[in-house]
């Protein structure tokens, strides 16, 4: 027998041999693209503009009297701040920095004011150059971290509002929360094209950052079709609301839809859903649902599981044909064409935009085909709901009589409720 | 290639960024995906599961030069989590790649294959992993301990353990055979 060394070494060899199929590009690509495009927390400028605009035109109509009153408020602000933030501000929550330096482009960053508290920090800064600003942020100025005696925070999210001459950018940034220990604080970003690294310096004074006003454990568990999804803990601080938890739910990234249908009220009222965040860890994942703050008086705080991603198993057998209708268990699916390609036979579907089908083969005859991929998806909006068309690819020639589906994973309503106590 | 950068715009969504990411290292990932899935097959579906998983968790990824360790310690994740569910023995047959049966000297590759198959079925399970990516792959200790979530010298460890018991058990090197010993 050969030297265990050489076997190894042997089979090392045949192994960097091996190089990937020459289609891994395309699948890599067609598995992204199967996925809709993820709304990061960092949002598109132009739909914040557009959310800005009408948050503008709400908060100056509803608040016009409080616009006149500042104390020791941040101000310029008003017209990016979600109702929450601003009831803080005009209360003088927030620390004044007042802080400047010139970006690589020559364009002047001033940092005005912060608010914190044990769940994040908000910056507030303005970006100004007399000869115009980047039509977009991310060529000028991105915000990075946050870093201090004990600090590394790292950025969430931004709000920004340009001026009408285009000269001028009002914006907040969400960072996560800064310890109580740091006095200076040092916010990193990118410039410039080339998105070259900056800084810039501030003091912090921790005894102005806002306490805790709730923390507590829920310890409830929701079972779903494919698994659970454990509620932990609670922690909400005046600007936030943070519900953790863990998960293990084989199918939850097999839909596009995530914790959207978990909401969170405070005394009957919903609180503003502020985002989620999912990573994965080595058995199932951990998560964290982030809501807009408590109102001051809480009477009662009650966490509203409506929707998730579910699965029904079928054992459908469908005989094929162009143009037709069929009934999953109270769901469409409408079977648009069937037609033989140089890639094989292609089946052109359409559903509901939140619904994939699980276990899809083609049969002819005995012999049945499995899927191989899906192409092409459009989405479409047909009268009152959004669906999806797609093309499913099986690999042979014969043409088939039958479709055969094991099942789908959709959006599904199990109406849980939990009760969270409160004193 | 910078990879801060790209990782930046991946953060932002932009799935191209992704893409040239997994592009610049293919190689690596999937020989990677395929040193636990052993074919083709699987190994291309975990790698689509993979990108699908970092375009959606790749907002929480803190530090971004540490884009491909952290991917393919999520790789590594689903290729366990996917052979657990599979609950797949993994026969000696299936070891060999499809396009490796189509090769000429296929039979001689069938003889080592059986060769290191027989070899490594004597290792646990961790053990058996830590020699893998150590002598198949080339990585070194700490990347090891990175991708299976373990201390270095744990890994020192398995990969010694391990030899030892290969030695042992079909000669080699000149280690006695010990089997009083205890492991």
């Amino acid at each position: 027998m050969k030297k265990i060394e050489e076997v190894l070494n042997e089979e090392k060899r045949r192994l960097a041999d091996m190089a990937p199929p020459p289609d891994f590009e395309a699948r890599m690509r067609s598995a992204l693209d199967a996925k809709p495009s993820i709304k990061q927390k960092r949002r598109n400028p132009y739909v914040i503009m557009a959310a800005v605009g009408v948050l503008c035109f709400m908060l100056i109509g509803y608040n016009y009297n409080a616009l006149a009153f500042y104390g020791k408020k941040i101000f310029g602000y008003e017209e990016i701040m979600t109702g929450t933030m601003k009831d803080l501000n005009d209360k003088g929550m927030g620390q004044i920095i007042d802080k400047k330096t010139t970006l690589s482009d020559g364009t002047e960053l001033i940092i005005d004011g912060i608010m914190t508290d044990p769940n994040q920090l908000v910056m507030y800064y303005t970006l100004f150059n007399p000869q115009g600003l980047e039509d977009s942020l991310d060529y000028a100025f991105i915000g990075d971290e946050i870093t201090g005696f004990l600090t590394n925070a790292h950025s969430g999210g931004s709000m920004s509002k340009v001026n009408d001459a285009g000269t001028e950018i009002k914006g907040t940034m969400y960072f996560d929360p800064v310890s109580p220990f740091s006095k200076k604080l040092t916010l990193h970003f990118w410039q410039g094209e080339e998105h070259r690294e900056g800084s810039i310096t501030f003091p912090y004074d921790p005894n102005k950052a806002m306490q805790t006003q709730i923390k507590q454990s829920i310890k409830e568990t929701v079972k779903v079709d494919k698994g659970s999804v454990t509620f932990k803990t609670i922690t909400a601080t005046p600007t936030l609301t943070v519900i953790e938890g863990k998960m293990d739910v084989d199918n939850f990234n097999r839909l596009h839809f995530g914790f959207e249908g978990v909401k969170l009220m405070a005394n009957g009222q919903s609180i503003d859903n502020m985002g989620y965040g999912v990573q994965s860890t080595f058995n199932g994942s951990k998560f964290d649902l982030r809501f807009d703050g408590l109102p001051e008086e809480l009477h009662s705080l009650e966490l509203v599981f409506n929707e998730f991603v579910g699965y029904q198993k079928l054992s459908e057998q469908i005989p094929l044909g162009n143009n037709t209708h069929h009934d999953l268990e109270g769901k469409d699916l409408w079977i648009k064409s069937v037609v033989p390609t140089e890639r094989g036979i292609e089946i052109t579907i359409e559903t509901d935009w939140n619904l994939l089908l699980d276990g899809v083969s083609i049969q002819s005859g005995d012999k049945v085909t499995p899927l191989k991929t899906t192409i092409g998806q459009r989405l479409d909006r047909n009268t009152d709901k959004f669906t999806s068309e797609r093309t499913m690819v099986f690999d042979t020639k014969s043409m088939p009589e039958d479709l055969l589906i094991e099942g789908f994973h959709y959006v599904k309503n199990y109406n849980h409720k939990i009760e969270i106590p409160v004193d | 290639m910078n990879v801060v950068r790209l990782v930046k715009k991946a953060k932002r969504g932009s799935k191209d960024a992704l893409l040239e990411l997994i592009m610049a290292e293919k190689d690596a990932m999937y020989r990677l995906a395929l040193t636990y899935m052993k074919n083709e097959h699987d190994a291309m579906d975990v790698l689509e599961e993979m990108i699908v998983r970092l375009y959606e968790s790749i907002g929480q990824l803190k530090k971004e030069e540490a884009f491909y360790s952290w991917s393919k310690t999520i790789l590594v994740n689903l290729c366990k989590t996917t052979l657990r569910k599979q609950k797949k023995v993994v026969l000696i047959d299936n070891w060999l790649s499809s396009k490796e049966e189509e090769q000429v000297e296929s039979a001689e590759s069938n003889g080592q294959q059986l060769e290191i198959a027989e070899m490594l079925s004597i290792l646990n399970a961790n053990q058996k992993e830590a020699i893998q990516l150590k002598y198949l792959l080339d990585l070194d200790y700490q990347s090891i301990a990175d991708l299976t979530n373990v201390p270095v010298g744990t890994v020192k460890s398995r990969v010694f353990q391990g030899l030892r018991k290969m030695k042992e058990h079909f000669g080699g090197e000149g280690i006695e055979k010990d089997r009083g010993s205890v492991e």
